[in-house]
């Protein structure tokens, strides 16, 4: 039996229009194998949506997956309604198909980090590990 | 008392009688905040969770169980927008298993949750079972009482997808629903003993499948009625929006039974015996666990049953009673 212990929790979302979740899939599996409680929302979700899952869920931290394109405009969003709502300590990763000269500009609007395709899960665990340690 | 909540990712300290007091107000954030506090048995629980108590006791809990797959998420989901249009206010606990190996999750129920979206009259949390049996997690249902306290109309409780014994959640809701779908079985499946005996409501979900009459049929004959309230048998197809209105309209039902019969004072108070014998125990057990960890006494005591000098049985009533080694 494993005991009631502190448990890093992690909100994996998938903003926008593009049905592309196989990766979103992935990283929920390797967080819950890395022994986080993952909540995965879905597909089709607004910012508003998964900003609303995050406060009710009290996630340490949220992973958006984004194929589309649209990441520049729907990132940031999630970010700016968490600060609004009082749950700016509530850390955002980014990951998906996103351009090398994209990530600074994220990183600038408040997502701590991209993850683009060929990224070690290691490196994500490793990333949502430090966030659940309040880093 | 320790006031602060341990900062559990850098944020800001609230206090417990702060989050109360926002609780109180309908502060969601403040709700989720005090259900981790709860989950994680952080020590500020048992202080939050006795300010919380006072303000409970309004809402209608009710439990969902059944086999996984067969629709829960789904069904909830349809009654959380029924619910609303009757300008209720909804939560909902939905649990999940916990990994036995890795102690990890993946919750899963709020995909099928997803239309009620930022509606502030909702609120949805997913809990993992952390390595409690029977259906549910340890802190469902203090974690019930917060949203209780959140102004709560009425709270859904989704178990983990159950399989023929998981019946605990029956001894916690107010109305308990157990969930079937067509094709799973025939007439000796529903004659079995364990969930087919603590339904208060049951649904025949995935009715579009067809043949759901056979199961309707098995499930009227065996029906055992509890506080003399006969079960009512609901047909729906959750993802048409079928049969939703009666499903809703049968819970409403046997809430108003359990209110004009004084049922629901009566399982108020076998509820209340399970939950102090529940916390005694685990008051107990934590002392056990504290004594163990006190070395030399116990050390002695291991090496004496070792030794025969001591059976282990009355090793274990000194454990526990070292001054009265002839306690029962």
């Amino acid at each position: 039996m494993i005991p009631i212990a502190k448990k890093i929790r992690v909100l994996i979302a998938k903003p926008g229009l593009d049905g592309h979740d196989r990766g979103a899939k992935v990283v929920a599996r390797a967080l819950r194998d890395a022994g986080m409680e993952v909540i995965y929302t879905g597909l089709r979700q607004t910012p508003e949506d998964i900003v609303e899952a995050a406060i009710q869920e009290d996630v340490d931290a949220i992973g958006l997956s984004c194929l589309s394109g649209a990441h520049m405009t729907l990132f940031p969003e999630v970010v700016k309604l968490l600060k609004k709502r009082k749950s700016g300590d509530i850390l955002v990763a980014g990951g998906g198909i996103i351009p090398e000269e994209d990530v600074p500009k994220l990183k600038k609007a408040g997502i701590k980090v991209v993850f683009g395709p060929g990224t070690p899960l290691r490196d994500i665990v490793a990333f949502f590990e430090t966030a659940g340690k309040g880093a | 008392m320790r006031e602060a909540v341990p900062a559990r990712k850098g944020a800001a300290h609230d206090s417990v009688s702060d989050l109360v007091d926002d609780l109180l107000a309908g502060n969601k954030r403040a709700a989720a905040k005090l259900i981790s506090l709860i989950e994680d048995d952080e020590p500020e629980a048992t202080d939050a969770l006795a300010r919380i108590f006072p303000h409970t006791g309004r809402a209608h809990v009710v439990g969902f169980t059944g086999p996984p797959g067969v629709g829960k998420s789904s069904l909830i989901n349809r009654l959380v927008r029924k619910y609303r249009s009757r300008d209720r206010k909804v939560g909902v606990v939905a649990v999940d298993p916990t990994s036995p190996y890795t102690g990890g999750a993946v919750l899963g129920d709020r995909i099928r949750m997803a239309d009620t979206g930022v509606d502030p009259g909702v609120f949805i949390r997913s809990m993992a079972t952390r390595g409690h049996a029977g259906g549910l997690a340890l802190a469902t249902f203090d974690a019930v009482r917060v949203l209780d306290a959140l102004g709560m109309d009425i709270v859904f409780v989704e178990t983990v997808g159950a399989g023929q014994s998981e019946v605990e959640i029956a001894t916690r809701a107010h109305t308990t629903v157990v969930v079937e779908m067509p094709m799973t079985g025939d007439a000796v499946q529903t004659m079995k003993a364990g969930i087919l005996e603590i339904g208060d409501v049951y649904v025949v979900n995935k009715a579009d499948l067809g043949n759901e009459d056979v199961l309707v049929a098995n499930l009227k004959f065996q029906l055992t009625a509890r506080d003399g309230w006969i079960p009512s048998v609901i047909r729906t197809a959750a993802t048409e929006g079928r049969g939703i209105d009666e499903l809703a309209d049968a819970l409403d039902r046997h809430a108003a039974y359990l209110d004009q019969t004084g049922f629901r004072a009566k399982r108020e108070v076998a509820r209340a015996r399970l939950e102090i014998l529940e916390n005694a125990q685990r008051l107990l057990s934590r002392r056990v666990a504290n004594r163990s960890r006190m070395g030399r006494a116990f050390d002695a005591l291991a090496e004496d049953v070792a030794a025969r000098r001591l059976d282990p049985h009355a090793a274990a009533r000194k454990l526990l009673w070292p001054t009265r080694p002839r306690e029962k």
